[in-house]
């Protein structure tokens, strides 16, 4: 047994000492004859927004619902906020907020009785109840949602309601498990607008599960997970550094200029008078500007992108360009009901 | 003090829900109406034997009287049993999570849960309370209160074992083939419709109702809760009074304590 950790969210001092990391070590699941996660390890730093990138089946959910104590690893170590979830579950909780990827929000009771209820089983009193109820639903902007029954909210709203009740009982860590899975361009713009939001204001860690590599450019540390393995983890800008390719697309003025260039640069892949080279390093691209600048039409350099950074990794695309039949489900469900808005 | 109150939310939200299904509440209002005033009524003149030519009512009561007591029982089991739904309906609507990832103990949403079952099957018990003047059911404060207590103890058994179902079944149709599967056979086995001695010595009873019935409905719990309703709001007692209280506790212990073991385990 470790020791009980000593600080309770009242009594500390000031944000600046919070220290609300998340530490995994060599955590392991297996789901019958599945692994699902293998000897995972991971360091959260306090105050990030944290993406978990990965490919459905990837395990993203598996080791939230580890650090949400909901299942136990089959080895390892995982700590949310200095506490150890395994031997310290009840205090875990209440230091973590969950969105879970599917809805569980109880649709028969009030937007408001939604978050009352959340208050209570935290153990909040009335007075902070009233507080924070007021400024998360203004947060979230559903303040004058607050009496209708939850069914009767968009997908949208739903999703942000959760956000709202995951943060009522003022957690060091927020876990969002594809937070805008399902939902128009839209509401999803709005969901990381709120993350953002909520960080600079809370200062809150936020760890992210998705498989939407445009959103993960929000956040400024990204680990990419495939077949329960962590396979890099950096900032967007390292991993691309470390992992992603540029291209330099240069259309030539004509055809003689274009087997010029294609004669130096046989690597090259050319089309008509199109050529596109990958670009080794930081003087290539002014070596070739100085060699061929009088024969170009046009010229541009494609910085790496996540999607090649994804794909030099795990050697393949990301398993759900489309849309998961659950997903078109939903989405017809949610044609049904009110705009999102 | 914060334990108190998330049990208290838990219970809120059940109370509330039941509250806002309309169909339940229909159907508890319905279901004594018809049992009580129709075929209660119905059978009212049958409720006597013939022995040697001379008429004489089977025990000192009309058949209203007699059944009125089980048919508080029929409305608590209807209900406690459908408050499990709730436990289904959470856990394919995701809202089990919420609760799960909260730092409650397990135990304290169970309770929470059970009690919010218990409160309404109460609810719907005391609903066949207002038709007792028409079984000519004298009511006293007394009986009320006793009987509310009584009500209390069945239903947080019924409702603990309708958990214990729930947590066993994986589908709504499921549960419902379960629900008619089970309540009405328990019922009709409890000795709710018919006195289990339809004569006055044990002799004639072995006559008249086979063995196999009578087996069925001694061993079934029920007849003992139905007997201490009985007891309670019309005076006539089959069986040792203290015996439908002692069976009754052990169901709520016993049943809570089984809903607990699963509980944890999921």
């Amino acid at each position: 047994m470790t020791p009980r950790p000593v600080p309770s969210p009242s009594s500390e001092a000031g944000p600046a000492e919070r220290a609300s990391n998340i530490s995994v070590r060599g955590v392991s699941k297996r789901y019958g004859r599945t692994l699902a996660l293998d000897d995972v390890s991971l360091e959260v730093e306090a105050g990030r927004l944290f993406a978990l990138l990965g490919p459905n089946g990837a395990g993203k959910t598996t080791l939230l619902h580890i650090l949400s104590t909901i299942l136990r690893p089959d080895s390892g170590v995982a700590e949310v906020a200095g506490v150890n979830v395994l031997t310290n579950p009840l205090d875990a909780r209440q230091r973590i907020g969950m969105v879970f990827q599917e809805p569980s929000l109880d649709d028969r009771l009030t937007v408001q009785e939604n978050l009352n209820f959340h208050g209570l089983v935290y153990g909040m009193s009335l007075a902070d109840r009233r507080r924070r109820i007021e400024e998360m639903l203004e947060l979230v902007e559903l303040s004058d949602w607050r009496e209708h029954l939850a069914r009767q909210l968009s997908s949208g709203m739903k999703r942000r309601l959760e956000i709202a009740r995951g943060l009522l009982h003022e957690p060091r860590i927020l876990f969002l498990d594809e937070p805008t899975v399902g939902l128009d361009a839209q509401s999803r713009e709005r969901i990381w607008m709120y993350l953002s939001e909520l960080r600079a204001r809370e200062n809150l860690t936020i760890v992210v599960t998705t498989h939407y590599l445009e959103e993960v450019e929000y956040c400024d540390a990204v680990c990419i997970i495939d077949r329960g393995k962590v396979l890099a983890e950096g900032s967007p800008e390292e991993l691309k550094a470390a992992h992603g390719k540029e291209f330099l697309r240069a259309t030539a003025l004509n055809a003689e200029a274009a087997d010029r260039i294609h004669a130096r640069h046989p690597e090259a892949i050319r089309s008509g008078n199109s050529l596109v080279i990958e670009v080794k390093d930081a003087a290539f691209a002014p070596a070739f500007l100085a060699a061929f600048a009088g024969e170009l039409e046009t010229v541009s350099i494609d910085r790496p992108s996540l999607e090649s950074v994804f794909l030099t990794l795990t050697g393949r695309d990301l398993r759900d360009k489309k849309a998961e039949p659950r997903d078109i489900v939903r989405a017809a469900g949610q044609r049904g009901e009110a705009s999102t808005g | 003090m914060k334990l108190l109150g998330g049990i208290y939310a838990i219970w809120l939200r059940e109370v509330k829900r039941a509250l806002r299904d309309r169909g339940q509440l229909i159907g508890g209002v319905s279901r004594p109406i018809l049992w009580l005033l129709i075929m209660g009524i119905g059978l009212n003149p049958y409720f006597r034997g013939e022995v040697y030519g001379e008429v004489r009512f089977v025990i000192p009561y009309t058949y209203v009287q007699f059944i009125f007591p089980a048919i508080i029982m029929l409305n608590i089991m209807y209900t406690s049993v459908q408050s499990a739904v709730s436990v289904i309906w959470d856990r394919e609507f995701g809202f089990l999570r919420e609760v799960l990832v909260s730092p409650m103990p397990r135990w304290a949403v169970l309770l929470g849960k059970i009690l919010g079952g218990t409160t309404i099957a109460v609810l719907h018990g005391s609903l066949v309370l207002v038709l007792a003047r028409f079984a000519n059911i004298p009511m006293g404060w007394l009986n009320v209160v006793q009987g509310l207590a009584l009500m209390f103890l069945l239903a947080f058994g019924l409702t603990s074992f309708g958990i214990i179902i729930a947590n066993r079944v994986r589908s709504f149709e499921g549960f419902g083939v379960f629900s008619n599967a089970v309540i009405l056979p328990l019922y009709f086995t409890s000795s709710s419709i018919f006195p289990l001695d339809p004569a006055l010595t044990r002799a004639q009873t072995a006559v008249l109702y086979p063995d196999w019935l009578i087996f069925l409905v001694s061993i079934n719990p029920l007849t003992y809760a139905v007997d201490a309703f009985r007891g309670t709001f019309i005076g006539f007692n089959q069986f040792d009074p203290m015996l439908g209280l002692i069976i009754m506790g052990a169901m709520a212990v016993g049943f809570f304590t089984l809903a607990l073991i699963d509980f944890n385990r999921a």
